[in-house]
């Protein structure tokens, strides 16, 4: 009889030591879910700057992109005015006399 | 004593497994919320993104319109300029020619012509010549302009030489006597009536 109610205070022991895990664990499991909803913000804070910085960049290159294929067109105008510039002058020159000349008929004729 | 020890180790074994169970699901839960949060917040800012690149797109390509719209601009001004220049040396060296020639023999029946061009425009009659301090001591004919006149416009003419004295290049202003109408035939009021058609055709003796 005293063997019997050994075993019985045994297993009552090991019932509420069985029990404190399990609600050690329950604690344990709903500080993780606390902590995570604490952090949710944050992470969800963290992916929309770091996705929407990505995007920045990208229009940011966009930009710089159509502004230097602007600066090699204007180069382009530039060269290509410069020599033609260059063609009116020696044409200008060629006929300069005869263009002087014209004026002065106009005036004195 | 033995069956007793194996119950009491049953009880904490399946307690133990119960508590891992536990945190595994509160982990695995855990885990699944921030990766919802983490995904929530990268879809927003898609999102966000996609119009922010939009506009980053149509401002790119704006701006780049209106620098190579400018840089036309500036490259036609460039050409325009360098025109422009030239037509004024034309003019330029004209009126030198001009003020050249005033001092040579030929200046006077030119003069001459001017003044009877404008005194025929003006219809004759009293006629005053205005000339410039230079031209004012040529020995301009005013009896045969007038004369010449008379002839073109039908009404007897008279030329006076006015006390007042221009300043201009050459040519004559004739003004009908007592009266505010003038034919200004100087060189320079000339070319400044005719500066636009002349540019013109400086520009096409030039450049073609």
């Amino acid at each position: 009889m005293l063997v019997l109610l050994e075993a019985f205070k045994a297993i009552k022991e090991k019932h509420l030591e069985a029990k404190k895990i399990v609600e050690e664990a329950t604690a344990q499991a709903a500080k993780l879910m606390n902590e995570a909803e604490k952090k949710a913000l944050s992470v969800y804070e963290e992916a929309y700057r770091k996705t929407l910085s990505q995007a920045e960049q990208k229009a940011m290159d966009l930009k710089r992109e159509a502004a230097k294929e602007a600066e090699k067109k204007l180069a382009i105008f530039l060269s290509t005015a410069e020599n033609q510039a260059k063609g009116i002058e020696a044409k200008a020159k060629k006929n300069f006399k005869k263009a002087v000349d014209s004026v002065l008929n106009m005036i004195l004729c | 004593m033995e069956s007793t020890r194996v119950i009491t180790e049953m009880i904490l074994d399946e307690a133990k497994r119960s508590a891992e169970g536990i945190l595994q699901e509160a982990e695995k839960s855990a885990e699944d919320l921030l990766e919802k949060q983490k995904q929530r917040g990268v879809q927003k800012a898609n999102e966000a993104a996609k119009i922010l690149l939009k506009k980053a797109e149509s401002e790119a390509e704006l701006n780049k319109l209106n620098s190579i719209a400018n840089s036309k601009i500036k490259a036609n001004w460039v050409i325009l300029s360098k025109k422009e220049t030239w037509i004024d040396n034309v003019l330029n060296e004209a009126k030198t020619v001009l003020k050249i020639m005033t001092k040579t023999k030929k200046y006077l029946p030119i003069l001459e012509k001017l003044i009877t061009d404008a005194g025929v425009i003006l219809g004759g009659k009293e006629l005053e010549v205005l000339l410039n301090p230079q031209d004012s001591a040529l020995p301009l004919r005013l009896d045969n302009i007038a004369k010449k006149i008379t002839e073109k416009t039908g009404f007897e003419t008279k030329l006076k030489l006015s006390e007042q004295k221009l300043e201009v290049i050459g040519g004559a202003i004739v003004r009908i006597a007592n009266c505010k109408v003038i034919m200004d035939n100087t060189f320079d009021d000339i070319l400044r009536r005719g500066e636009k058609d002349l540019r013109f055709e400086i520009a096409k003796i030039l450049f073609f």
